[in-house]
């Protein structure tokens, strides 16, 4: 939807690439005959004369620039040349001379940024034009990355969306914008060319035109309730008109976990283990057959292959435009075994049957395959160093006994679970659409969606490996085989339909002096259903091969154990909405939203409710009292306020009763069905309410070089729905109950400007503060909401850590007597602050030590051009959260130690940090700012130099662009975070924050290379 | 409707009137989906016949065998606090979680606090559940005497689990009802121990008057009035209330339905022996047991881990479980000489010197974790091949036995006093130690003593050995007064009186209830 407005479309349109190629044919072989002058003005927007203007005639060396009355004079070689106007801010211009002698043009302000539409639901509307709070990334800039998941490459480039990536192969990444108003889900809605979406892990990122993430309830009001927590809406490419261009993209590439979590090796392990035992008082462990010094971390991570690839060919005619896509994807883990690949295929069709209407469609494919690792990375954190691998191909070594029953071997899990699953998935989303202009100002648009997903799993389970267990003390070296494992063949296939149908009237015309009005009005229904199954059959007597071709249940006799599930799903939405944009003279903006909305989440009398918006803004350098304002191009002064309905992430069916009948009583061998509630019915459950208000300012200052935006926000949720884990009963409870609010600033900013006509450069950096804040957490309700170390309380930020701060280690008896203690505290363990001051350490000593969610997150770019080359730097961070290490507070076994036990109490005056290490200390244990440690970070997210061929250098090969670029993404970061990535971990609300061995998100070097003919 | 937005109703509906009344009107049914796949409480196809809510009290029986409820907690608060069991496994397995619960003091962020009272909690949830439905369920057609045994049933349950709870944490607060909106009402303050047996009282009465004698076979094992019966009288003895724990448990001896158990004719099995393999479940001896199966295609799901978490901890054909709750030495020095109770409690595994044989005669393999495992839930190894699971699921557990009615009956003959209570007394503990003779004259002589010290002694000697590994320690340990000092004497010195008695209220709980409960004394 984003095009750039130049009125030359019908120059272009006759100009095929085949055309081009004859053209420059000739330009070559003519160019000494035709010679002869071309003079003109170039003027701007307001008919100014613009100095400085550089020309060039497409496809031949030098050119010439326009003096300061805006006047030129070129040489041309013929009646077919092609004139480029540029200029810094501005778009660029071509134009094919003719016959004529004098061409004037005028420059419009650059694919003016502002000029360029952005979607605001069921329309769009210029950038220039909006009062609410939408920012928009490019294609190009998405497309340049070498991510697998498009989603990716927005992180840290737009003021208050916050991306977290997943390493793991295929993964999409988590996505927050302003902060989290819902303890159910904070995930934004995608609206993928007008269909709604959880996700676009579909899409090609080749065929992304734009992205454009509506962040204020004022531009999300429209969308509705799936809305709520924002919208990320993008566009998708369309062919230009009159042209056929076929675009190559290729990246290779390889991935590399720079940060281990550094465990400590065998001998190591040795003296902390013994240490460990001493202080329990319990016997020595006799080491003497456990020789080795394995490093599992580095056996089950690699460095491991990425490569992407899309073909796009698009095609625009008089009548129809054909835009068609192909797109391949492999994708290794770090984690060994682990691999993705993706196809993706689209075909986008419009056609004009007459010039008042149109009709057409899209189709999008998307195959997946995805073999897990079948083997977790704390699996390998935990083994303990001092074990070897394997004897031979089927015999490995068994952990020690004191991990014996709660560790495997991680290489003998991971080759047992190799290439045993068969993950397929499917997917087709389809449109179709009508569009009809009539009586000149009114435009009826009907589009229907379906999306049809379908995934089919095989999975096989293999005989166990033998095992070698190392003689400890008495026990003498024995080999076992588990001899009551039998092999199983598993299959599960589930599928899902979505409908959606949006029909819009919309009505566009100026009216006498300057009134401009644009409204739309219409309606849209989406239908969800969906039905898995699955089965598995264990075989007693045979043992079935490790071959895929036998995978299935009925490989297996049915009077075989076996166990067999299905199940499905049903929800609909409904709504009707309408919004006028008015602007008088471009100068005084005004847009207001309305909404109903229905959902099958609630009962009939809760179904429907309203939501709307209204903003209002003035363009102050439009005013005549601002002509002599020097420097500042374009001010605008926004304001918006905004009311949407929330529903994501709850049930179905929560407010009628529902029944388990999953139980069973047994009586002697006869088992006999047992039926309970599901949950705890709450008939009056209802929408979320989001309000918000959102202020700023958009500014384009010294010749349109620096642009600066501005905005601040306040953001309310009542009526928070919340599951509530009640004390004394274990049925989930689902209801209304509480406020949130999210208050912040958002602040971007650029600078772009060129040393010379070879050399541009381009800065720009973007900053978001976010406050959360439970304002009410249930006026009826006496329960407070706590997972495990994260409280949600009235006055405190969501989800925050709550627990004791350390402010030592007790160094000796003498050191503990003087101080506030738990209980039973003894030398070694840590000290906690007496928050209360009564003397004593006790639960009510526990304080607030922080957030799961980074209020501060930044992000900066660094463009460079110079001729052929181009360089960016892209950097991004966050700021002020707290990451929970809660893989050091396993203590379910012995487990191999973190480097930081090194250093633990040994007496005193050996540490004030570590505690002694003895794992049955449970004061140790509890939760305090010892398993807490600062999330802030700054990344160097991207690095890339690359190169287009000039347009000579192509010509002779029929290729009309071409770039080839080296990138790395993730190459340094600056953090104190000891797990595998410093990325926060959001994925979780209530509980946010836990590092539980996370998979490690690499750094990735790549080449790749974009062409197009 | 709610209406966020009355100003712009109007306006609303102006905007595209035709367009919405087309639209609305179908709607009303597009947004009516249906549960998939799922019943609705009312469109359940409710049986009818002799059992109309079972599907209700069922659910109850099923929370018996939650792990939360009869594994792992359960065997941590009830055995190896006690003197006679060790925590088992390898020395740090289990954490602070296990070693707490073993040496004391346990701390209030302690997990198996925690998991045991969200588990007794889930059971009287489903008990609740039980008595609303029997209560307000309209679609059922029932007679007022199922009614009752309905609610019987699920009062006995009830009431056992406040039993567990008052032991466990003195203070909890009394649930007996669902509320309407629970997050306004369910928040209880605890009510005092007091309050809390009478509760228990009055629902296990409840229970002794409606439940039936006996069930029809295909609900073998389903609570009886003699279970509860016997219940009441380990309520009544854990009160100290004599009288009623002597006339109680004498219901229950001569109700007719009870007595040791009977090995099968013909076989070589000793009645104690019988009493704790698979096929000596739900015996005459049998008063409540919680109910396991398996079979190969549900190994664990109708089952409870209970066996799984104490059983040997080896490798390969020998890895059956987890090896926690082991038999002390304590416990082992604690059998007179000959008693056969000791090899059929305590599994000794071989040493380089002494081979460890278990009661199916395999061998055990050297260099087990530990010396001892319980072996009263030893599997036996020709169903775990037919199931194809060594991990022992199918393993009922025994809550409540004719012998321990028996030996309360003693201990509340003996002290109520008395000479021919004191004789009454004798006569009882006598016949559960003729029982253990098995035969052999040479072992477990007669007690002959008239002197109501010397009997108590010989009785509380006799409950320990019987009962060894059956839950009963530490809770006798604490109603006897004795636990400091008897722990104390096996090294368990950071148990300290007034305090360890009892478990920490859960600080999870504490929180999650804004401090409405509040901490026991000590903690």
């Amino acid at each position: 939807m984003k095009k750039s407005s130049t009125p030359f479309h019908a120059v272009r349109f006759f100009r095929t690439q085949r055309f081009v190629f004859l053209v420059f044919s000739l330009l070559l072989t003519m160019v000494s005959l035709a010679q002869r002058t071309v003079t003109g003005k170039v003027t701007g927007m307001a008919g100014e004369p613009m100095a400085g203007v550089s020309i060039q005639v497409r496809g031949e060396a030098g050119g010439t620039s326009t003096n300061t009355e805006g006047n030129y004079s070129i040489s041309v070689p013929s009646d077919t040349s092609v004139l480029v106007f540029s200029f810094v801010g501005f778009s660029t211009q071509e134009v094919t001379v003719g016959n004529r002698t004098v061409v004037n043009v005028s420059l419009s302000a650059a694919a003016s940024e502002l000029n360029t539409v952005v979607v605001v639901g069921y329309g769009t509307q210029r950038k220039r034009d909006l009062t609410g709070s939408i920012s928009s990334v490019n294609g190009d800039e998405i497309a340049r990355l070498p991510n697998t998941n498009p989603i990716a490459s927005l992180q840290g480039k737009v003021a208050g969306l916050t991306v977290a990536n997943s390493g793991q192969a295929g993964a999409s990444p988590v996505v927050r914008i302003r902060g989290i108003n819902s303890t159910n889900t904070a995930n934004p809605v995608y609206v993928v060319d007008g269909i709604l979406q959880d996700n676009i892990d579909y899409l090609n990122p080749a065929d992304i035109e734009s992205i454009d993430v509506l962040k204020d309830p004022s531009s999300i009001a429209i969308y509705g309730l799936r809305a709520a927590n924002g919208v990320i809406a993008v566009t998708l490419k369309k062919a230009a008109r009159g042209r056929t261009v076929v675009n190559l993209q290729s990246s290779v590439g390889v991935q590399r976990v720079q940060d281990r979590i550094e465990v400590v090796d065998a001998a190591g392990f040795r003296r902390l283990y013994e240490a460990q035992l001493r202080n329990l008082g319990a016997d020595t462990f006799d080491f003497r057959n456990y020789t080795a010094n394995t490093n599992w971390q580095d056996l089950v991570l690699r460095n491991a292959i990425i490569n992407n690839n899309n073909l796009s060919i698009s095609s625009s005619g008089e009548k129809t435009t054909t835009h068609l896509s192909l797109g391949y994807t492999y994708q290794d883990g770090v984690l060994r075994n682990n691999n993705f690949k993706r196809y993706l295929a689209r075909l986008s069709q419009d056609v004009r049957i007459t010039s008042n209407i149109r009709v057409g469609g899209d189709i999008n494919g998307t195959h997946i395959i995805n073999n897990p690792a079948g083997v977790s990375v704390t699996n390998a954190l935990w083994a303990a160093p001092i074990v070897p691998v394997q004897a031979d191909e089927n015999t490995y070594y068994a952990m020690p006994s004191f991990q014996r029953a709660q560790v495997g071997n991680p290489i003998a899990n991971l080759n047992r679970n190799d290439r045993t699953s068969i993950n397929r998935s499917y997917r087709v989303i389809g449109s179709l659409f009508a569009e009809i202009k009539f009586a000149r100002s009114f435009t009826w648009k009907s589009v229907v969606y379906g999306d049809f997903s379908y995934s089919t799993n095989r999975d096989y389970s293999p005989l166990p490996f033998r095992f070698i267990n190392l003689g400890e003390g008495v026990a003498p070296t024995t080999t076992t085989f588990d001899n009551t494992v039998r092999t199983s063949a598993s299959q599960s296939q589930s599928e899902s339909r979505r409908f959606q149908q949006d029909h819009t009237l919309s009505f566009d015309k100026r009216i006498g002096n300057g009134h401009s009005i644009n409204a739309v009005a219409g309606f849209t229904t989406l239908y969800n259903n969906s039905s898995f199954i699955n089965g598995t059959r264990r075989d007693t007597s045979v043992n079935i091969p490790n071959n895929p071709d036998y995978w299935y249940i009925n490989i297996v006799n049915q009077n075989n154990p076996g166990n067999f599930g299905g199940g499905g799903g049903e929800s609909a939405l409904a709504g009707a909405f309408g919004r006028v944009s008015y602007n008088y003279r471009g100068r005084y903006l005004l847009n207001a939203t309305l909404r109903t909305d229905g959902s099958s989440k609630f009962a009939p009398g809760r179904r429907w409710d309203q939501s709307g918006s209204i903003g209002l803004g003035w363009v102050v350098t439009d005013e005549d009292f601002f002509n002599n304002v020097k420097g500042i191009d374009f001010l605008k002064v926004r304001g918006a306020w905004g009311l949407t309905n929330n529903s994501n992430g709850i049930p179905d069916n929560l407010y009628r009763p529902g029944i388990n009948n999953a139980s069973s009583a047994i009586f002697g061998d006869n088992v006999f069905t047992a039926i309970r509630p599901a949950y705890i019915v709450d008939p009056n459950i209802h929408y979320e309410v989001v309000r918000g208000l959102d202020l700023g300012f958009d500014l384009r200052a010294l010749n349109r070089r620096l642009n600066a935006e501005v905005t601040f926000y306040n953001r309310t949720t009542t009526d928070i729905l919340t599951t509530l884990d009640i004390p004394n009963d274990n049925r989930s409870f689902f209801t209304n109950l509480g406020k949130i609010t999210n208050k912040g600033v958002e602040i971007s900013a650029g600078w772009n400007d060129a040393f010379n006509r070879d050399f541009n450069y381009g800065i720009s950096a973007n900053f978001s503060y976010n406050k959360n804040v439970v304002n009410a957490i249930g006026d009826n309700l006496n329960f407070q909401i706590v997972r495990g170390p994260n409280l949600t309380e009235t006055g405190r930020s969501i989800g925050y850590f709550y627990g004791y701060r350390q402010i030592g280690i007790y160094q000796s008896t003498a050191d503990l007597a003087k101080q506030p203690a738990l209980a039973n505290s003894l030398p070694g363990d840590i000290a906690y602050e007496d928050i209360n001051g009564d003397g004593v350490i006790t639960p009510a000593d526990r304080t607030y030590l922080g957030t799961p969610f980074p209020p501060y997150t930044f992000g900066g770019s660094i463009n460079l051009s110079y001729k052929g080359f181009d360089f960016l730097l892209d950097g991004q961070g966050n700021a002020g959260n707290k990451i929970f290490t809660q893989r050091r507070t396993s203590n379910f076994a012995v487990l191999n130690y973190e480097t930081n036990r090194l250093n633990a109490w040994t007496g005193p005056g050996t540490s004030n940090v570590e505690p002694i290490l003895d794992n049955t200390r449970g004061n140790n244990f509890l939760f305090s700012s010892y398993y807490l440690e600062p999330g802030d970070y700054f990344r160097i997210r991207t690095l890339q130099i690359g190169y287009n061929f000039s347009n000579a250098m192509l010509s002779n090969i029929g290729i009309t662009k071409a770039r080839i670029y080296l990138s790395g993404q993730n190459i340094k970061s600056w953090s104190q975070v000891t797990g595998y990535s410093p990325e926060p971990l959001i994925g979780s609300i209530l509980q946010g924050g836990a590092d539980n061995g996370a998979y490690p998100v690499p750094a990735t070097y790549s080449v790749g290379l974009n062409v197009t003919f | 409707m709610k209406n966020n937005f009355p100003y712009f109703r109007n306006i609303s509906l102006g905007i595209g009137a035709l367009v919405m009344i087309f639209l609305f009107s179908g709607c009303k049914k597009f947004l009516d989906t249906q549960r998939q796949g799922e019943y609705a409480a009312e469109d359940y196809p409710y049986p009818g016949g002799a059992g109309p809510y079972d599907q209700f009290i069922f659910g109850a029986y099923n929370e018996l065998r939650d792990f939360n409820v009869h594994v792992f907690g359960f065997l941590h608060a009830t055995s190896i606090r006690s003197d006679d069991a060790d925590k088992g496994s390898t020395p740090a397995d289990g954490g602070a979680n296990s070693l707490e619960m073993d040496n004391f003091p346990v701390s209030p962020t302690n997990g198996f606090a925690n998991s045991l009272w969200t588990g007794y909690y889930g059971l009287i949830n489903q008990t609740n559940n039980t008595i609303f439905e029997v209560n307000n369920n309209t679609e059922i057609e029932a007679t007022e005497d199922i009614k009752q045994q309905t609610i019987a049933e699920a009062r006995f349950i009830r009431g056992y689990a406040y039993f567990m709870l008052v032991r466990l944490y003195g203070r909890v607060p009394i649930i007996d009802t669902l509320y309407s909106d629970p997050a306004a009402q369910n928040n209880v303050p605890q009510s005092s121990p007091a309050e809390i047996y009478a509760f228990i009282e009055n629902d296990l009465n409840y229970a002794v008057n409606h439940l039936p004698v006996s069930w029809d076979p295909k609900f073998v094992g389903r609570v009886t009035k003699g279970a509860a019966q016997g219940m009441l009288a380990k309520v009544y003895l854990t009160q100290e209330k004599w009288a009623q724990a002597m006339a109680m448990a004498q219901a229950v001896m001569t109700s007719g339905q009870y007595g040791f158990a009977q090995p099968p004719a013909g076989s070589n099995m000793s009645s104690y022996d019988y009493l704790f393999r698979e096929e000596g479940e739900n015996s005459r001896e049998s008063l409540f047991e919680v109910q396991a199966t398996a079979t190969a295609t549900n190994p664990q799901d109708l089952g409870i881990q209970y066996t799984q978490v104490q059983s040997i901890r080896g490798s390969g054909e020998w890895n059956f479980g987890w090896g926690f709750n082991t038999p002390s030495e304590a416990l082992a020095n604690a059998y007179e000489p000959g008693d056969p109770r000791r090899a059929r409690t305590i599994l000794f595994t071989s040493t380089p010197t002494t081979p460890g044989v278990t009661i199916y005669g395999e061998t055990t393999p050297l260099g087990l974790p530990n010396p001892r495992y319980n072996q009263k839930v030893y599997s036996n190894p020709a169903i775990k091949a037919a199931v194809g699971s060594r991990s022992g699921w199918w393993m009922n557990v025994r809550i409540l036995r004719y012998a321990d009615v028996v030996l309360m009956f003693a201990e509340a003959a003996n002290e109520l006093g008395g000479a021919a209570n004191i004789a009454a007394a004798r006569e009882a503990l006598n016949s559960v130690r003729a029982r253990a003779r098995a035969g052999n004259n040479n072992i477990l002589p007669d007690v002959t003593t008239d002197d109501q010290n010397e009997l108590r002694a010989a009785i509380r000697h006799e409950r320990r050995v019987e009962m060894a590994m059956e839950h009963e320690r530490f809770f006798d340990l604490v109603r006897w007064g004795i636990a400091q000092e008897a722990l104390h004497a096996v090294g368990k010195t950071a148990f300290r009186e007034g305090r360890d008695e009892l478990l920490p209220i859960p600080q999870t709980q504490i929180d999650l209830s804004n401090g409405v409960l509040t901490q026991n004394p000590g903690y």
